[in-house]
């Protein structure tokens, strides 16, 4: 859209301001279908769902748009994108009730997509998550990378051996230990590249090129490949500004979209599928979180018994006993709390950095220092290793239990290392 | 064997644990492969684009200083563009004919030069070192191939102003940038071949790419202020209208409210690792400790905590139906719970390359053990439920026992030995 920068208000630019609003959204999100499908979908017109659905698919799936996920078909891009929905706890139950095969419900999908944008900066993520990387990076803290979709074809495959369990434990390891062997190798030839092309950058604060502008040098089909998407980013970018610009009237539009909409009956009468309950990571962290609990309890009726039992009966000496220690208790949970909100306060580096190699001791200077980090994996590495020796030891007494319930065996333990 | 439920989750685990391992491997293999070939010598075929920087760059620690170019250097540095663009056409076309075409000559007054140059592309490649017998092939191959007629040889590079191009238009243009200050870097050998050990310190990006980077840079910021220091009204009545919509849709909804996003699940994981291990040091601790006896206010005082049992988690702890939606994604947990939505430049300073390993190693080390803990919660939700339920009978619930020992507290490296105690018989060889 041209950048006509009109002043005074004038009618027709109302009437240009939301075609414009939508065709900045459609520039900025990836995949986005034409600003004339939007329209059609506040219609329901049923060439505007299928659009719609594979945008939905495209801006929810955590991994980026290659071949394969691109090609999955219509239908289970649209279950896909329904299941996404729900975990992120979208509440119409119209567009679960949505037939599969894509053909309906562009109004529906119309509000799903504006649901998305309300809640949080969704084109600033998306275009995060697709930046052209120009440096080597690394990231600062490292987040179990799942894939967000179960694979096809690894289906049920019926009960397992444990044996085959523990092959794959060993399989697991040996890929780690490749894993770490090749990773020493490219961070030595990262230093050489590094300290190869000192100089060479017209950023000063940089220094030297990455390996992604030297590639880009010896090959210069590539590089201009890597310009190519710099600069579609660029207009992804200036599209997303003036977005966030011209805003404002799309949402007054999607109230009207909202109110078109039939209200929906207030009792669900089915839920498409009854979910598991212990499904996913956050019911593991609830079964943690009881056990936890439970521990503590035990924890405590014991030392409470055996506690009363050595002070010993009533009286105010025991009161203020008693008493002295509820304060230093509540002291230590103010402590605990303090620290745990200092750790979500302080603003950690997320994410990937841009590996700078430099001789520089500037103390105040930018950028994290290797060092630092380093520290701080340190300490997080000595926390899981004392969660995994713990959770090692739990498993041992309950085998140990469970063991000792079954008389006449001698359980000799692996010799210690 | 294992039932059928448990092992297909266990095995799903599993597998997906192998692979994001394997794709962490084939992004690094990928990293490998493009890092080694850059420390190899660079192929001829494959050398920098020419680039028609103003005024002469050259340098090996001082910083670059333009001097503004006079018009009859741009002009020269034209026609030097022109001629090399022709020349990848042709060199393109070359290599798609096969070999032992002849060059054709960019201008007349060098035809001889051009013949000459008609070495078949294959040879002009293999011979990536030195080769000083044959005769340098030509620009087409070679953006910096030395006109012959010179006097001593002179190697310039992308970067430096100018090129050495065709044999062919060469001689012309060089007779006038020869005016021009162009350093030779290697002092009178014709080394062809490009190595980033020894010429890294003279490359130059092209403008092109500068610019589109410090607009992408520039835009960049120019998002996150938008961003964050926002207080312009358009985008507090934004803010609002889209608060405003939020409401209207849940108020018109038929499913429960919101559940628990990754952010607050990593949080409440911490969470739960920190009082885990909080708990582990209290009850370590002697209790002959007159002031370390106050575990039972804590478990009273912990269990009212509004900032660990949140409401939310409240509700997930008591009631875990209907909260969870079946195959949601298991997205990536942010360490910290929620990267920043708007990228900005982040810098990492190292200083060696020793320095810059033990930070690489230490990283996949976390990563792994992250893995194997979440891995080790997910076996022992699993196994111990199973050997639990079933009478220790015979052999299979033993051997079943004795695996799950090893994978649960030995992380599958070591196995215990177990002795019956009546006989002389093994059950198990160690």
């Amino acid at each position: 859209m041209g950048r006509r920068r009109r002043r005074r208000p004038d009618p027709a630019d109302a009437a240009r301001a939301l075609p414009e609003a939508i065709a900045a959204l459609s520039r900025t999100l990836p995949a986005a279908p034409s600003p004339e499908i939007f329209r059609r979908a506040k219609f329901d017109r049923p060439e505007a769902a299928p659009a719609l659905w594979r945008l939905l698919f495209r801006v929810l799936s955590p991994l980026p748009a290659d071949g394969a996920l691109a090609s999955l078909a219509l239908e289970a891009q649209a279950r896909w994108v329904k299941s996404a929905l729900r975990s992120q706890g979208y509440p119409r139950r119209a567009l679960v009730q949505l037939p599969d095969e894509g053909s309906q419900g562009g109004r529906e999908l119309l509000l799903a997509l504006a649901w998305l944008l309300a809640r949080g900066p969704l084109p600033e993520r998306l275009l995060t998550q697709s930046h052209v990387r120009l440096g080597d990076e690394m990231p600062v803290c490292e987040a179990l990378a799942s894939p967000g979709l179960p694979a096809p074809g690894v289906e049920a495959e019926g009960c397992v051996d444990i044996r085959h369990l523990q092959w794959l434990t060993g399989k697991l390891r040996l890929r780690w230990r490749n894993l770490m062997a090749g990773q020493q190798e490219q961070c030595a030839l990262l230093g050489k590249i590094h300290s190869y092309t000192r100089g060479c950058h017209s950023d000063r604060s940089l220094g030297h090129l990455s390996v992604t502008e030297t590639e880009l040098l010896r090959d210069p089909e590539g590089g201009r490949q890597l310009l190519q998407l710099l600069e579609t980013e660029n207009a992804r970018l200036e599209a997303a500004l003036e977005w966030r610009r011209r805003e404002l009237v799309f949402w007054q539009w999607m109230d009207t979209v909202l109110d078109a909409c039939s209200p929906e009956d207030s009792p669900p009468m089915f839920l498409p599928r009854i979910p598991e309950p212990e499904a996913g990571v956050a019911g593991l962290l609830a079964r943690e979180l009881q056990a936890l609990q439970e521990e503590l309890r035990e924890a405590a009726e014991a030392r409470r018994a055996a506690w009363q039992a050595t002070v010993g009966g009533h009286g105010p000496e025991w009161r203020a006993a008693r008493r002295a220690l509820q304060a230093a208790v509540a002291q230590d949970l103010a402590a605990l709390q303090r620290s745990w909100e200092q750790d979500e306060g302080r603003a950690r580096p997320h994410g990937p950095h841009r590996l700078v190699r430099t001789e520089a001791r500037v103390p105040g200077g930018p950028g994290l220092r290797a060092a630092e980090v380093t520290e701080a994996l340190r300490a997080r590495e000595a926390c899981l290793e004392a969660v995994l020796c713990q959770l090692q030891g739990q498993c041992r007494q309950e085998l140990a239990r469970l063991a000792g319930a079954r008389p006449g065996l001698i359980w000799v333990p692996p010799p210690t290392r | 064997m294992l039932p059928a439920e448990c092992s297909r989750r266990l095995v799903a685990e599993l597998r997906d644990a192998l692979d994001s391992c394997a794709e962490r491997q084939r992004q690094l293999e990928q990293s490998l492969r493009v890092s080694r070939r850059l420390l190899r010598v660079w192929e001829p075929a494959e050398t920098p684009a020419p680039e028609p920087t103003l005024g002469p760059e050259i340098n090996e620690e001082a910083p670059s200083s333009a001097c503004p170019p006079s018009p009859q250097d741009l002009k020269e540095l034209e026609l030097l563009t022109q001629a090399l663009e022709k020349a990848v056409r042709v060199r393109k076309g070359l290599s798609k004919a096969g070999e032992g075409v002849k060059v054709p000559s960019l201008k007349s007054g060098s035809a001889s030069t051009a013949t000459k140059a008609s070495a078949p592309p294959s040879t002009s490649r293999c011979t990536g070192s030195r080769a000083p017998e044959t005769k340098p092939p030509r620009g087409v191959h070679h953006p910096w191939v030395p006109a012959k007629d010179l006097p001593g040889h002179r190697l310039l590079l992308v970067g430096d102003g100018a090129h050495m191009g065709q044999g062919a238009g060469a001689n012309k243009t060089e007779a006038g940038l020869r005016d021009q200050q162009i350093v030779p870097q290697a002092a009178s050998q014709v080394p062809e071949a490009f190595t980033l050990k020894d010429k890294g310190a003279l490359l130059r990006l092209p403008e092109a790419f500068r610019k589109a980077a410090s607009q992408n840079a520039r835009l960049w910021a120019q998002l996150s202020s938008m961003q964050t220091g926002d207080s312009a009204d358009a985008a507090a009545a934004a803010a609002t209208a889209k608060t405003q919509f939020l409401q209207k849709m849940q108020t018109a909804a038929g499913l429960p409210g919101s559940m628990l996003s990754t952010a607050e699940v990593g949080r409440l994981q911490k969470a739960c690792s920190m009082l885990r291990l909080r708990m582990r040091e209290e009850l370590t601790q002697g209790f002959t400790q007159e002031a370390r006896g106050y575990f039972t206010p804590l478990a009273g005082a912990w269990e009212k905590q509004p900032w660990v049992v949140s409401p939310v988690l409240a509700a997930v702890v008591e009631q875990p139906q209907g909260l969870w939606a079946e195959g949601a994604p298991r997205a990536a947990l942010p360490c910290g719970g929620g990267a920043d939505p708007v990228w900005s430049p982040q810098l990492l300073l190292y200083s060696s390359t020793q320095e810059l390993q033990t930070l690489a190693a230490l990283r996949l080390r976390v990563a792994m053990l992250d893995q194997q803990v979440h891995l080790e919660k997910v076996l022992m939700a699993e196994l111990l439920p199973l050997l639990r339920e079933q009478e220790p009978l015979g052999r299979p619930w033993l051997a079943l026992c004795r695996a799950a020992h090893c994978l649960l507290c030995e992380g599958g490296q070591h196995f215990l030995t177990v002795l019956q105690d009546e006989s002389a018989d093994r059950l198990s060889p160690p």
